[in-house]
């Protein structure tokens, strides 16, 4: 029953940051809760389409059809976390939102269905095989429950925290770390693509294992996070970094946070 | 004077540095082999058929996982970097390295407790 809670709750953890992240952020922007629900029926939906179609989506490719997928979904909602940011950013200037509610509602459910889509499908296989056929329903299901009421409880716990916040806190740190989510999941899409032989395969740049090992449980709580890795290659550190510093660089010339900066300090002297 | 500074780096950004640093990396030291040498493993019983695989170091593998029973299995190792989900009476190709001599164990996600397995490269 072991395997089954430490099976769900990995797979839930990344999904459950997603929606507590992207919930406590739509909050502060003053964005009606209604999208999770189109989120979560969507992501229900994509898991079992995908858990279905796993096997010929798998042969695809020449065999390869799994990393492809994956690397899409990631790259999709690296794409919708990144739109949010953006959307969120202008708000933090502006005080109003200047993208239409519908394709705001677009990047929020697409963020969360791909996430679920990707996480939820493995869960179904696992279950459905190991619970179902196997006719051990009852192990592999109270097990589930109990990995995806801890990854539940965690996600919880940081949609707590962050609504605990001012709104404008509140949007800040949400963004950073959706920022880091992003980073690492393209950094996790490369990975992917390395491991279909897309993209060349190099040696480790280090390993930081014997730090933060990546099977336990910070290391899997900072993988899901931010993507950390215990030996990474230099075309992913490169991508991380990367992305990291291309949103920085759109951000300081468009956002100009200096003057944002200086003008919040000078409402806060008049107050 | 600051306005002037901003526009010219905007116009140098424009031309996406980091998009020049990422085609960069990918001329980093590649190990191209003229035949990428492929091993195999078997998943049967929940077991891994070789459990100890040696492979030679500092070369790319392709790695092709035939998992004989009915019930999926995936493949995943930390140390190595690879996770795949192989169904039943199916199989999977996964390619790993380059690596440094040294063992890197790998396991069935599936079943943790009875599928292990390493990959000594030497």
């Amino acid at each position: 029953m072991i395997s089954a809670v430490i099976i769900v709750l990995r797979e839930v953890l990344e999904a459950m940051l997603v929606i507590c992240i992207l919930l406590a952020s739509s909050s502060a922007l003053g964005i009606n809760r209604r999208w999770l629900v189109y989120a979560l029926a969507a992501g229900l939906a994509g898991a079992f389409s995908y858990a279905f179609m796993f096997n010929d989506i798998s042969q695809l490719f020449e065999g390869f059809g799994q990393e492809i997928f994956n690397a899409t979904m990631l790259i999709f909602i690296a794409l919708s976390l990144s739109a949010y940011n953006l959307v969120a950013i202008w708000f933090l200037k502006t005080g109003r939102i200047t993208l239409a509610p519908g394709l705001i509602y677009l990047a929020l459910i697409s963020s969360v269905s791909f996430a679920m889509t990707r996480e939820g499908s493995e869960i179904y296989i696992y279950v459905y095989a190991y619970g179902i056929v196997a006719d051990n329903i009852s192990t592999v299901v109270s097990g589930g429950m109990i990995g995806a009421g801890i990854g539940l409880s965690l996600g919880i716990f940081i949609y707590y925290g962050l609504a605990s916040l001012a709104p404008e806190k509140r949007i800040i740190v949400s963004c950073v770390l959706a920022l880091l989510m992003t980073s690492g999941m393209l950094s996790k899409a490369v990975l992917y693509l390395i491991q279909a032989d897309l993209l060349p395969a190099q040696l480790p740049l280090w390993d930081s294992s014997n730090v933060i090992s990546e099977s336990s449980l910070m290391g899997e709580l900072l993988h899901a996070m931010l993507g950390y890795e215990a030996n990474p290659t230099a075309i992913q550190v490169l991508v991380y970094l990367g992305s990291l510093l291309l949103f920085f660089a759109y951000f300081w010339l468009r956002f100009d946070p200096v003057s944002l900066l200086r003008r919040h300090s000078l409402q806060r002297k008049k107050s | 004077m600051k306005m002037g500074a901003m526009s010219r780096l905007r116009g140098l950004l424009r031309y996406s540095d980091a998009g020049c640093l990422l085609i960069f990396s990918l001329f980093f030291p590649v190990y191209v082999s003229a035949q990428t040498p492929v091993f195999e493993i078997e998943i049967r019983d929940h077991l891994f058929y070789p459990s100890e695989l040696t492979i030679p170091s500092g070369l790319k593998v392709k790695l092709i996982i035939y998992n004989r029973d009915a019930s999926p299995e995936e493949f995943e190792s930390f140390e190595l970097n690879r996770e795949k989900v192989i169904m039943g009476k199916s199989q999977g190709i996964v390619f790993i390295g380059p690596l440094k001599p040294g063992e890197y164990s790998f396991f069935g996600e599936f079943n943790p407790r009875t599928a292990q397995g390493k990959i000594i490269a030497d």
